[in-house]
């Protein structure tokens, strides 16, 4: 019996949206296996609206099929409800396009945009039939991959993913899909194959390296187990956006899903370097598109798609210096189609409200700033380049443009913070108020809301706080019941994050291999989908953490040494440990460093040969 | 307004997206089209667009309807065509016409007929099927639970049952044919006339598939498909 009968109409009709489950959306890609050499699953480890919704997905799918040799399908974490009907009828984890099982597939890979979606991926692998381990599969299992901004420490994973893909993948999946062809075809070990491959530029194998550890649980060393393989394995960057393959049609999917809308990238890479922001330094250089090929390619999208929205998505979409030619293109052309510009929060000034108005035709939606801290001080700290005068400046401009309703964006336990600074967001909430009550009546919109809400700061590798601790759970609750309790107006409603989740993505942010055995260990424990609030178990992660003699505190809560040995120092992606140490010192004096267009602050990322590096020198 | 009916059908392949979800699939199927649609004002501009009688989740059918409002010019025969050509596999257009009348297609209908096929624990014969299907009709009030957002109350769906009779019959499998009060003055999902059935049927049986054969509207008191000209025209004499 083939899946496709397993997959049956009592099933489907018995879980929530069947739709996820059942594929054939608009520009689906369907092949045929007998002329297909290579099958790959993109796996995403979460459910089907939102792993559609991911962008970096949706390229490399189309990319992928564009070979005649492979054929790329997609897969989706199945939901609670669909996993249980599956593992009791029998049914193996299975790819939207065929409906066939993952596991017999020549590659499976993750995307790893978030930490707590790793127990996903055990479960996915699980379902497919695949070993957990690397170490128990063998020439009849697929090769598991992944790759995506958490695999800059991929060292939590080590042992469950087979081989990483640092950086850009849109270059190195094509060559490492090529060796592979080859290897086949000449049935060699599947060892040889990791061998090969690891000579490829972004390419990381993590069984060909050896940890060791210090007698206090830190790192030792980390080293290639022979000389051949790279000492540091460095990422991969596509040097020319405009030339870069970009899908012409995407696919349409059938039910709502998180981001249901086209999406022009615009650029990748930040010009900022915000001090907490992992984003901001491991995506560098800043490359950006020309306008017209974007405009360009809207069309052609919108063509293929007949969706009714276009967005443009960007680290931070202000700093696009075509920004106002691109706009106003689109719109001219999109605006006859009938066809909507969604703008992302833009930083906001008289440029980009005008800017709104135009896109939206009034529709005041609200407004979003991420001041991130409440004082001059700390966000001096962070190297988050705004004041409270422009904030306020641009609160005023919205009001009078008949807006609303705000919502600013803070964290709390930022290094250095004290209980000024979190006062400080409850009076920047304050001067929002007034700003709104300064505003003439007939001009501002009615029913003032402010909206504060916090995260918790989480310290990520490759920024210049790898070294610092996170505050502990209990702090951080004191630290939301504070700022609670200094919010008075009763126009301010104020949202805080569960600190729990941040605590153990801050173990995982930094983790090194033996937290990976914690992961499966929790996941046997069955977490999973740990970031859908209803099935967070948090004590069950505090017993796998104990079970294992692994303390989670060790490597969130502490602060460490600036000669430490970090787990992923192995790992390059592009920018050097000095000058994150630099921007540590810098941080510690409240010393702002300059954007990449002011001036290169040396950050190591212009090896890449940017040209926004290059005006720079 | 210039206007036109489509009939098509929804096969098994996209069976399972929800009534909402189907009219994204024909906004967007439209604008590949490039048809000229006649689109709402304001901030959010809509097709203009109507369809018939929802179909729940999970049923197939060769016979929905859905009205236009045309922009420019277009012919039903190229509409159709160029629509067809934008549509996912499970959706077809069978049928395009003019329509002149006021009336819209989802306010119109008032029957509609399904083929609920019923999957069975061994072998009935028909005699006894035939047997059990008169049972269940012939009582003089059919009391169901029915859920409404915030309560249940009995409903006796008996008057809104027209016709219900066997099909087919085979080892494991077998047809009941209904024909069914639909639209907004009173309407009659299959499911709940099934899960009435099953009641008095007992056990060894279970439903298998829903398939919507027909929708009708009413002209002078009689079922008339929707795509007939008279309808179309809107050239009804009332009274």
């Amino acid at each position: 019996m083939s899946l496709n009968d397993r997959i049956s109409d009592d099933i489907l009709r018995s879980v929530e949206k069947p739709a996820r489950y059942t594929g054939n959306e608009w520009n689906v890609v369907q092949k045929d296996v007998n002329n297909i050499k290579i099958r790959f699953a993109f796996c995403f480890p979460d459910v089907y609206e939102v792993g559609m919704s991911h962008l970096g997905m949706r390229i490399l799918y189309h990319l992928i099929n564009e070979r005649e040799d492979s054929w790329c399908e997609r897969v989706f974490a199945p939901w609670v409800d669909m996993e249980e009907k599956m593992r009791e009828n029998g049914i193996p984890l299975f790819a939207l396009e065929s409906h066939d099982p993952v596991g017999i597939f020549d590659f499976v890979g993750f995307s790893l945009q978030y930490e707590m979606s790793y127990t996903n991926i055990i479960n996915m692998l699980d379902l497919a039939g695949i070993p957990i381990r690397t170490a128990d599969r063998t020439e009849e299992h697929p090769f598991v991959c992944a790759g995506g901004p958490c695999s800059c420490n991929p060292e939590p994973l080590a042992g469950i993913i087979d081989f990483f893909i640092l950086g850009e993948a849109e270059e190195v999946i094509n060559e490492v899909l090529d060796i592979y062809k080859e290897w086949k075809e000449n049935g060699a070990a599947r060892e040889d194959f990791l061998d090969r491959i690891s000579s490829v530029e972004g390419v990381y194998v993590p069984g060909f390296y050896d940890v060791q550890y210090n007698g206090d649980g830190t790192v030792k060393s980390v080293n290639p187990i022979k000389d051949k393989y790279p000492r540091k394995v460095r990422k991969r960057i596509v040097k020319d956006l405009d030339n870069v393959y970009y899908p012409e049609k995407v696919i349409v999917p059938f039910t709502d899903i998180v981001h249901n809308r086209l999406m022009l990238e615009l650029f990748r890479g930040c010009i900022r370097g915000c001090r907490f922001c992992q984003a901001g330094f491991i995506y560098r250089p800043v490359r950006e598109k020309n306008p017209e090929k974007l405009v360009e390619c809207a069309k052609k999208l919108e063509e293929s798609t007949g969706y009714e929205e276009i967005s443009l998505a960007s680290l931070s979409t202000s700093d696009y210096t075509g920004l106002g030619e691109l706009t106003e293109q689109l719109i001219e052309e999109m605006e006859p189609r009938k066809v909507n510009l969604a703008l992302p929060s833009l930083r906001v000034d008289s440029f980009s409200l005008n800017l709104m108005e135009k896109a939206q035709k009034v529709r005041k939606s609200g407004l979003t700033f991420a001041p991130e801290a409440g004082t001059q001080r700390l966000r001096d700290v962070i190297n988050k380049g705004v004041t409270e005068e422009d904030l306020i400046n641009s609160v005023s401009i919205a009001f009078a443009g008949g807006w609303s309703t705000v919502k600013l964006y803070f964290m709390l336990g930022l290094p250095t913070e004290a209980f000024e600074d979190i006062a400080g967001i409850a009076d920047l909430g304050k001067k929002v108020v007034d700003a709104y009550m300064n505003t003439p009546k007939e001009k501002r919109g009615k029913g003032l809301k402010v909206t504060l809400s916090t995260s918790s700061f989480v310290p990520k590798p490759f920024t210049p706080f790898q070294w610092e601790a996170q505050d502990t759970i209990e702090v951080l609750v004191e630290k939301q019941k504070f700022l609670k309790d200094n919010i008075k107006s009763r126009y301010i409603t104020y949202n805080w994050h569960e600190p729990e989740l941040s605590f153990l993505e801050a173990v995982f942010a930094r983790g090194d291999r033996k937290t990976g055995e914690v992961l499966i260990k929790a996941w046997e424990k069955g977490c999973k989908f740990d970031s859908w609030g209803d099935h967070f178990k948090f004590e069950k992660w505090i017993e796998a953490f104990d079970e294992c003699g692994v303390d989670p505190a060790f490597y969130a809560n502490r602060k460490r040494n600036h000669d430490e040995v970090f787990p992923w120092d192995h790992i390059d992606m592009g920018i050097s440990k000095k000058f994150l140490l630099k921007e540590n010192e810098r941080a510690y004096k409240g010393e702002l460093t300059s954007n990449c267009r002011v001036g290169c602050s040396g950050c190591g990322a212009a090896a890449f040969g940017s040209s926004i590096c290059i005006k720079n020198d | 307004m210039n206007g036109l009916r489509i009939k098509f059908l929804r096969g098994e392949e996209v069976k399972y997206i929800s009534h909402l979800d189907l009219m994204k699939v024909f906004e967007r199927a439209l604008r590949r089209a490039r048809l000229p649609v006649a689109y709402s004002q304001g901030f959010n501009p809509h097709p203009e667009m109507i369809f018939g009688l929802p179909l729940s989740v999970g049923v197939t059918s060769e016979a929905e309807y859905a009205d236009f409002g045309l922009e420019g010019n277009v012919s039903p025969a190229d509409f159709m065509r160029r629509l067809n050509a934008q549509l996912p596999a499970g959706l077809k257009v069978l049928e395009a016409k003019k329509k002149f009348a006021k009336d819209n297609i989802m306010a119109s209908i008032t029957m509609a007929s399904y083929r609920i096929t019923v999957s069975a624990e061994g072998h009935f014969d028909r005699e006894f099927l035939q047997e059990k299907i008169n049972d269940f009709i012939e009582r003089p009030t059919i009391i169901v639970k029915k859920e409404t957002k915030s309560k249940v109350r009995d409903v006796d769906i008996k008057p809104m049952i027209h016709q219900l009779c066997l099909g087919d019959s085979e080892e494991g499998t077998f047809t009941v044919n209904s024909l069914l009060s639909a639209g907004s003055s009173a309407n009659l999902k299959p499911e709940l006339l099934y899960d009435a059935f099953a009641d008095t049927f007992g056990p060894g049986i279970k439903l298998k598939a829903i398939h919507r054969t027909g929708l009708f509207v009413s002209r002078n008191g009689v079922m008339v498909d929707p795509m007939d000209d008279r309808v179309l025209e809107g050239t009804n004499p009332k009274r």
